[in-house]
């Protein structure tokens, strides 16, 4: 603007000059003439202004004519338009989507009071602790100003309505305060509130506030009645308060945690304990503190105060998924990318066919701004609509990944499409539209008129340099398609690994509901055992159930319960050295129904109870632990006293081997106890033992067997609860779904990539075939075969993809490392899948030149030569 | 020189005059407005502080081309010419005018 205006200056001063040398003319003298002159002007900055109005407001116009006819460009060349704006959308859309999980789960500060200062102390990162344990850590620790402990509770609420089971948590009564949410409604707990006799309060989630209560605001002060005792509702959580998120999610209900008797425990690890750093206090100061408490607890109390560690509460919720969702973001950045060369190198061809209008425009007398000015405008609208489309993709694409949402991600219900990540989205577009509107633009306005005059868009000096870039950007694309898809190839092939485990048991047809007695007259101890034989007899009544049994914990979706044992024969291990073996109790027939072929013995029978002799069955890893190479069947073990001697119980069977917490989980040791024999699930108070899981095979959908258990449940007694109704294959099912989930994105951005590649190539060797027309109709003419040209062509674009895919697989080489975590029996670097990513896009690229190529050899020689 | 001119110009009016005027060559700013006192015999007298920004206006629209010169009696000045768009525009406002004038003068012979 500065230069314009001193040539405003420079032209207003000639006028000044010509019309003093008019009135000389007439006769004035030379001082006045000039005067006058400068009078008439009127006044230069005056006129200056309205000069510049005049720029200023066609300057809004002219930004309008652009947009305008760049609209107008778009609509005459509709397949370019769509092609663009879906290679930019697509790289948009799903940076956005990615971005907003990305924010959501990992940059926003968790929401409580100073999320930063508050850790989480347990063994080995996540196992719980023992009551003991804990209070000697509160006791003597200065570098936390708080500790608080949590246990898991999943009591039977009734009274208005049918009885639910709730999942509820144990808090010690400061930990609430010490997390630092206020309650929406009422208060939090009081301190000693978690004394035994003073702790029959609770306070309500918003979710069972609303569903239960109808979001009642007076609901403070009214009792409820949990496993059949009455609590008084002292408050009530805001909406989205969860707490501590990377366990025991989605908590409706909270009650203080008296200890009672189980005060002097140091083996009942039971507990999850929180702290807040004093002030002043580090993470690396509490590490160490927490290290030399638990090594004098260790010392003095073996085996109860191993490996404990502090996390910080932020890490714990996001460390496990913070890995995958930056190769995540990565991957989205490589299809954005794709995304950018793709619309780049259309640019540059469109931009290459439009150099004679460019030219001619110049010639007519537009300047070089103007037209760099109007090309830009075009790329800019091109990725302001590619936005425009890729947030709407983006907003759908939240949503699905919120349903598909898998329970493992943290935090995914807060996951939305915020202000800042559309603002990221439109800058996006804006920055792409920029980047890749200049090179084109500044290539295109650069080009020598007169020769693109004379010569069009054929065979020019610039033609050539144009195609050497659309050339290195169609490679880029496909080094970068290559990564994505090794890392989608390796995620498919963890996926088949992870599909070819056996898990032990046959997933399909089977239905799985957990029944739950706590709170009703059926858990007395007298009634307990009695009531789940007949709900083993209902279940086995209901049409269509060919076998039924149940369980205490079930396989990867349950509990993991480690006991110490003794084996006959062999001097008990002193404390905190006795091998442990996870502990099952199931009811007969629990094999025959999951489909478990025992390998040696028998299963258990109804005859298996109280007063008959102590019966157990093992699996494989424990079996062999303890005695390899002879038969378990009929050897003695002891898992617990009674009356102060070791109660013996016979091995009679051998069961296989069978998945346990998590998918990939590492065999170990088990024991399965025959549920009528076991007096803590038959007489003990609290709720852990007062559920079973039932498991029935059916003929048909599992499905359909739902409606009639939950009716079999009812008759027996309807204040029983069932909950976690759900078919074994969906158990399963979950279990897979963190790699599931990875490999559908990663498999969506592969093959976007592989599109886009295809795309890309597609148009380099077409537009490389249009100019080289009269070349090919010379060899032709003497006397090339079809078939040759057809070679040439493809041999060409043969050259584009290998330079790409060697940069490809040195890419995908240097990078899939960073997967690592999210493999399953497949290496970073599996040759197998580099191979085949590279044959495959190979073979893309053969066919996206295969049609251009073909048009080339039709060609007919004497039109070609004639074209010019 | 008529001094009794300045009767205010529509702005359509000021740009066809400005095409008008450089149909027959270019001519710098000073030119232009005496070339358009000299085609309406004095009518039109036009000032600088309305000169100005119509050329720049026009120019913007790529009516008119601009680049720097010498006068006749020597003297550096800015001069402009008519573009192939200016010319056709001049074309289509001739036509225009052409209309008008007709409608006009039809309009005011048929007055009582």
């Amino acid at each position: 603007m500065k230069e314009r205006d001193r040539e405003l200056d420079d032209e207003l001063a000639a006028w000044v000059r010509l019309r003093a040398d008019e009135l000389i003319a007439e006769g004035h003298d030379p001082e006045a003439a000039r005067r006058r002159a400068a009078i008439e002007l009127g006044g230069a900055e005056q006129v200056k202004e309205s000069v510049r109005d005049v720029r200023r407001g066609s300057l809004v116009e002219q930004t309008l004519r652009d947009v305008r006819y760049a609209l107008r460009g778009m609509a005459r060349a509709p397949g370019f338009t769509a092609a663009a704006i879906l290679a930019l959308s697509l790289g948009i859309g799903a940076s956005v989507a990615i971005f907003s999980v990305v924010r959501a789960v990992l940059l926003r500060p968790l929401p409580y009071r100073e999320p930063g200062r508050l850790a989480v102390i347990l063994h080995r990162r996540f196992n719980p602790t023992a009551p003991a344990n804990f209070l000697d850590w509160r006791r003597t620790s200065r570098a936390f100003a708080d500790m608080g402990a949590v246990e898991s509770w999943t009591p039977n609420l009734s009274g208005a309505g049918d009885s639910e089971s709730v999942p509820a948590l144990r808090v010690t009564a400061g930990l609430l305060p010490m997390v630092g949410t206020p309650p929406h409604l009422g208060r939090l707990f009081l301190p000693g509130e978690d004394q035994p006799g003073r702790d029959r309060v609770a306070i309500l989630g918003d979710g069972l506030w609303r569903r239960r209560f109808g979001a009642d605001p007076g609901v403070v002060g009214r009792t409820i009645a949990l496993n059949g005792e009455k609590y008084e509702i002292v408050g009530v959580m805001p909406r989205g308060f969860d707490f501590p998120v990377f366990w025991a999610r989605g908590r409706e209900l909270w009650v203080p945690l008296a200890f009672g008797e189980r005060v002097s425990s140091r083996t009942g690890f039971s507990l999850r304990v929180f702290g807040r750093l004093a002030s002043g206090a580090t993470m690396a100061g509490a590490r160490a503190e927490i290290a030399s408490i638990t090594g004098e607890l260790e010392k003095r109390f073996p085996g109860t105060n191993r490996d404990v560690t502090v996390t910080p509460l932020t890490e714990a919720v996001v460390g496990d998924v913070r890995p995958a969702l930056l190769v995540l973001t990565g991957a989205v950045g490589l299809l954005l990318l794709i995304g950018c060369a793709n619309v780049a190198h259309m640019l540059l061809a469109r931009a290459a066919a439009r150099t004679r209008e460019v030219a001619l425009r110049n010639a007519l007398g537009a300047t070089r701004s103007r037209l760099i000015r109007q090309l830009l405008t075009e790329s800019v609208v091109l990725s302001a609509a590619s936005g425009a489309v890729g947030v709407t993709l983006a907003a759908a694409a939240v949503r699905g990944l919120t349903a598909l949402a898998p329970a493992f991600l943290p935090r995914v219900e807060s996951v939305s499409l915020d202000p800042a990540v559309l603002a990221f989205g439109v800058a996006l577009a804006l920055v792409t539209g920029a980047a890749f509107g200049l090179v084109p633009a500044l290539q295109t306005s650069r080009g020598d008129v007169a020769a693109a005059l004379r010569e069009g868009e054929r065979g020019s000096s610039a033609g050539s340099r144009v195609c050497r870039l659309r050339s290195i950007l169609v490679s880029s694309e496909f080094a970068l398609a290559i990564v994505l898809l090794v890392g989608a190839g390796l995620l498919a092939r963890s996926f088949l690994g992870l599909h070819r485990i056996d898990p032990g048991f046959d997933p399909e047809g089977a239905l799985t509901a957990t029944v739950s007695v706590a709170g009703t007259a059926d858990a007395d101890p007298g009634r307990r055992g009695a009531f789940y034989e007949r709900l083993l007899d209902s279940s086995r009544a209901v049409p269509g159930v060919t076998a039924a049994g149940m369980i205490n914990h079930l396989p990867l979706a349950g509990d993991i319960w480690g006991f110490p044992y003794d084996v006959e024969g062999r001097p008990p291990a002193p404390p905190g050295d006795a091998s442990f073996a996870t502990y099952r109790v199931v009811m007969p027939g629990y094999f025959a129904a999951m489909r478990i072929p025992l390998r040696a013995g028998r299963d258990f029978t109804p005859a298996d109870r109280l007063g008959a002799p102590g019966a157990a069955i093992v699996n494989e890893s424990f079996a062999r632990r303890e005695w390899p190479g002879q038969s378990a069947v009929g050897k003695r073990v002891t898992f617990d006293e009674e009356d102060g001697r070791p109660l013996w119980r016979t091995v009679v069977g051998v069961a296989p081997d069978v998945v346990r917490g998590s998918w990939t989980a590492k065999p170990e040791p088990e024991a399965y106890m025959p549920y009528l024999q076991e007096r803590s699930y038959l007489e003990r108070p609290g709720s852990p033992f007062q559920y079973m899981t039932l498991v029935v095979r059916g003929s048909g959908d599992p499905a359909s067997l739902a409606a009639p258990l939950r009716r079999a449940v009812a008759a027996l007694d309807p204040s029983a609860t069932v909950s976690d109704v759900q078919s074994l294959r969906r158990v399963v099912g979950e279990a897979t779904a963190d790699t599931r989930f990875y490999l559908v994105l990663f498999g969506i951005f592969a093959a976007s990539a592989a599109a886009l590649a295809g795309i890309g190539i597609f148009g380099v060797v077409s537009y490389a075939v249009s100019r080289r027309t009269r070349e090919f109709g010379i060899r032709m003419a003497l006397g090339a075969g079809r078939g040759e040209l057809v070679a040439m062509v493809l041999a060409e674009s043969m050259r584009v993809a290998l330079a790409g895919s060697a940069a490809g697989i040195a890419g995908a080489l240097a990078l899939t490392g960073l997967m690592r975590g999210l493999l399953y029996g497949v290496e970073a670097r599996d040759p197998v899948t580099i191979v085949g990513v590279a044959l495959l896009l190979a073979a893309i690229a053969l066919v996206a030149s295969w049609l251009p190529a073909r048009r080339a050899s039709r060609i007919d020689p004497r039109t070609a030569l004639q074209a010019e | 020189m008529v001094k009794a001119a300045a009767s205010p110009l529509l702005q359509g009016t000021l740009d066809l005059l400005i095409l008008r005027a450089l149909s027959t060559g270019e001519r710098h700013g000073l030119g232009v407005a005496r070339r358009i006192s000299q085609m309406t015999r004095g009518a039109f007298e036009v000032k600088p502080g309305s000169l100005f920004p119509a050329l720049h206006r026009m120019e913007e629209r790529g009516w008119l081309t601009s680049f720097w010169g010498e006068s006749e009696n020597r003297r550096k000045a800015k001069f402009y010419a008519l573009t192939r768009p200016g010319r056709r525009q001049l074309r289509e406002e001739e036509a225009e005018w052409g209309r008008i004038v007709v409608a006009i003068g039809a309009a005011l012979g048929e007055t009582p």
